[in-house]
């Protein structure tokens, strides 16, 4: 799979990361990761939703301080990386997300940060040519004075692409650089990188697409919860092997025992319901039941879920909530249907921070009063009191909420709806960034909840939740069901295999849950 | 890969193409600029003198730098409260300078370097210390305004007379000093430096991952906006031949007024220097046709009020016009 005339591996690495260990807030995301990457060689990166691999760019390119391990560059050992000295080490990055200005021509943002210069102003014609070039490489024909900000997303990732190449990368790290791309785009862009390897260039790609990767690396790094599983040429195994080597956590004691839910009619149902990306979702949930929503990150699970709350725009053809007949449309009435949500990013979304936490447990009530009828502080105290002691939330409950942990702020978010006994509870990934014993405090109230009747519709970017606490579970690819997996077929393997569109999806899929 | 190599022969330009393209979405306020002009022109025929000439544009002057001041710190991402404290500080420097010992040419050196000593300080707290540009620029406004009050207590001191007509009189002058003044702004934007203050305003994370010196860029917008601000108090004391200490107050809304009229937005990065120009002639001719008309002086404000909130309305509206 190599070129002919490099051995990549007789061929010294151009970049080494040995050893690294990076935390975040005391979580652990690399422990002991080591990866080289030669010249020549298109090296595959493969991990599940916060596997490391963010993590692992960043330090290579300079974004980030590993807290231990070292990097070798051209055989120089040290500590961590600048951008500067990646820079000068002819590392570039292209970013998932994208780092264009928008009010600046194509040209002049390829050029961005790496102007040629004459006479101290940027040379435009040099830049035209230079950026003329680039744009061949990727097929962009547009003008180069089109202003970034008149391109689709997927323009713009190749214009991204040109701005890596532009500054003549040794070595250039690509972050999932196809999804937002169309199979024309993928197509020059796989004939680019082979041309780019023959010339010697060190490539690490990060995909979701194991075809892709199958079709287009030589060698293939595997994250799993920070940890290297494998680091091995990719001759020799298929996507089944890829996807085994990602998954298979062992979950110990950490999910409560799952019991099945009485037969009941369900409590939501939902067909041909579209909003944001999704497109002809069908849902149904009964009481006591808990259903997945799993997939890739943004591939339309949050749009399910704020669509469903009527936090965003949503249109079904035919629906029964809470028996009503139609979607909520907007929150207030989505409150009074029963519908609760808990969303995933606490500290802005889901908390008002600098509010003491009782002000915070009891605003999902102030909503409910009229108007200007007074509030009774005897009966708040009385309330939160209760709630926090069923939290475990210890201590005087006038402190900010920012005072809380992270994991003691999302059982806030969580608790400030149960005095109002909802009978749908839409979570969204409820334990993303959260330490392991408020995970598990968080899976036994998921469980209670749902032992007490009320459906829980739970999307996460874990896929051990997925298997552990779920009825049923719905993936999710590119805004549409794709697969739809009952208790019995659940495994890691079966979920990640129907997220990342392998071949190996499992029996049972089709048929409305 | 091949950038030692010569440059293929032929590359359709791009700096022209990109010069033309900002004045895209520009042509209707140009329009409106132009029908002002006309109406302008037909109310007090005087315009099209030299004399006439002259006379409308050092009234615009002022104005038409605070303007560009402004939209360089929103460029940046901020927003200036202080602008106006900073042109009554020029005006009063240059007021108790120039007819003293340090003459025309020290009191123009001190009025400028003033403007860019202080620029930058306030670029500086703001970039480095991380702090709300609306916050920042307060203070100094009082901070400004203040030590404007303390140099000249009550409107004095004296601009020379010839230095004066210079500016101020029959000769269109301050006109060529703003085509200067635009033509150096054409060449800033054309230096990296320049440039990468959109980049820089847009979005500062993804210009740091660029490769540019975010934080430098962004003080070097403040310190090029006090320059503008002092300068424009300096020609507002040559227009009324001496000190006001509290002269700029309204330079600080109209400043905002003119660049918002002219496109420039609230967030950063979005917006021209072309656009906060042609924002600030439309008030100033604004302003003259109604007082050619009669109208009372209050009258201008609401007339202006309607304007901008017309001016950044009609973009949204079509927005959503457009998507429905």
């Amino acid at each position: 799979m190599t070129s002919d005339d490099v051995d990549p591996v007789a061929v010294a690495p151009l970049i080494a990361a040995q050893d690294i260990t990076r935390g975040f807030f005391g979580n652990p995301v690399l422990r002991g990761v080591s990866i080289a990457l030669r010249p020549g060689r298109i090296h595959a990166l493969l991990g599940e939703n916060g596997a490391g691999k963010s993590t692992l760019i960043n330090i290579l390119s300079g974004g980030l301080r590993p807290d231990s391990g070292r990097i070798v560059v051209n055989g120089a050992p040290r500590g961590h990386l600048t951008p500067s000295d990646a820079r000068k080490a002819g590392i570039a990055v292209v970013q998932q997300e994208l780092s264009l200005t928008t009010t600046l021509s194509i040209g002049e943002n390829i050029g961005l940060g790496a102007f040629p210069r004459r006479f101290g102003l940027i040379d435009y014609r040099t830049l035209a040519g230079r950026a003329r070039e680039v744009c061949g490489l990727v097929g962009l024909d547009e003008p180069l004075s089109l202003p970034v900000g008149a391109l689709s997303l997927g323009r713009r990732q190749m214009v991204e692409i040109a701005k890596a190449l532009f500054r003549n990368p040794r070595i250039l790290i690509l972050d999932e650089p196809t999804s937002s791309l169309s199979a024309r785009e993928t197509g020059i862009l796989t004939d680019l990188l082979g041309r780019l390897r023959a010339q010697g260039v060190a490539i690490l790609y990060i995909s979701h697409r194991l075809n892709e990767i199958m079709a287009l690396c030589d060698h293939v790094t595997v994250l799993k919860d920070g940890v290297v599983t494998a680091d091995r040429p990719l001759a020799g195994i298929d996507a089944a092997g890829l996807v085994r080597l990602m998954v298979g956590r062992d979950p110990g004691d950490l999910f409560p025992t799952w019991t099945a839910p009485p037969a009941a009619p369900p409590v939501l149902s939902v067909t041909g319901f579209a909003a944001g990306m999704t497109r002809d979702i069908a849902l149904t949930v009964q009481p006591g039941e808990v259903l997945g929503l799993g997939g890739l990150v943004g591939h339309g699970q949050e749009d399910v879920l704020l669509g469903l709350y009527g936090a965003i725009p949503a249109t079904a053809t035919a629906v029964r909530v809470n028996g009503a007949t139609s979607l909520p449309g907007r929150v207030t009435r989505a409150n009074r249907l029963g519908i609760a949500y808990v969303p995933a990013d606490r500290r802005r979304e889901g908390l008002h921070l600098i509010h003491s936490i009782a002000t915070n447990l009891m605003l999902p009530a102030f909503a409910r009063q009229h108007g200007l009828s007074l509030r009774r502080r005897r009966q708040e105290q009385g309330a939160t009191a209760v709630l926090a002691a069923r939290l475990g939330i210890k201590g005087d409950l006038m402190r900010p909420a920012q005072a809380l942990s992270g994991g003691n702020q999302q059982k806030v978010a969580l608790a400030k709806w149960l005095p109002h006994d909802p009978r749908i509870l839409l979570l969204n990934d409820p334990t993303r960034g959260v330490d392991v014993e408020t995970k598990r405090e968080i899976y036994r109230m998921l469980r209670q909840l749902a032992d007490a009747g009320q459906a829980v519709i739970l999307l996460s970017s874990d896929t051990p939740e997925l298997v552990n606490l779920c009825d049923r579970v719905a993936i999710l690819r590119e805004g549409r069901i794709v697969a739809r997996i009952e208790r019995r077929d659940l495994s890691e393997a079966a979920i990640v295999a129907a997220a990342m569109g392998a071949a190996t999806a499992p029996a049972g899929t089709g048929g409305a849950p | 890969m091949t950038a030692a190599e010569p440059l293929p022969r032929g590359v359709p330009p791009l700096y022209g193409p990109v010069q033309a393209r900002r004045n895209r979405g520009l042509y209707g306020l140009y329009a409106v600029v132009l029908a002002f002009l006309v109406i302008d022109a037909v109310l007090f025929p005087g315009l099209l003198s030299r004399d006439g000439f002259a006379r409308l544009t050092q009234n615009w002057f002022p104005l038409a730098l605070a303007g560009m001041a402004q939209a360089l710190v929103m460029l940046a991402g901020g927003i200036s409260l202080s602008l106006g404290a900073m042109v009554s500080l020029g005006a009063v420097i240059a007021a108790v300078t120039m007819s003293g010992p340090a003459g025309v040419g020290g009191g123009l050196a001190l009025v400028l370097a003033a403007g860019l000593a202080i620029g930058a300080a306030t670029g500086l707290i703001v970039v480095r210390l991380r702090l709300p540009a609306i916050v920042v620029t307060l203070a100094a406004s009082f901070l400004i305004g203040g030590t404007a009050l303390l140099i000249l207590p009550r409107p004095g001191g004296a601009i020379p007379d010839g230095f004066s007509d210079l500016l101020a009189g029959d000769q269109p002058i301050a006109f060529g000093i703003l085509v200067v003044i635009v033509g150096l702004w054409k060449l800033y934007l054309a230096t990296p430096l320049g440039l990468s203050l959109y980049a820089a305003g847009e979005n500062p994370v993804a210009a740091h991952n660029a490769g540019i010196a975010v934080d430098r860029v962004r003080i070097a917008a403040y310190a090029l906006s006090g320059l503008l601000s002092t300068a424009a108090g300096l020609f507002v004391a040559a227009q009324t031949g001496s000190g006001d200490p509290v002269i700029g107050d309204s330079f600080t809304l109209n400043s905002i007024a003119a660049a918002v009229l002219g496109g420039v937005g609230f967030l950063g990065g979005s917006g021209t220097m072309r656009g906060a120009l042609a924002g600030s002639l439309l008030l100033s001719l604004m302003i003259n046709v109604m007082f050619f008309l009669g109208l009372p002086p209050v009258a201008q404000y609401v007339a202006q009020g309607l304007i901008i909130i017309a001016a950044v309305a009609l973009p949204q509206l079509r927005i959503r016009g457009r998507r429905s």
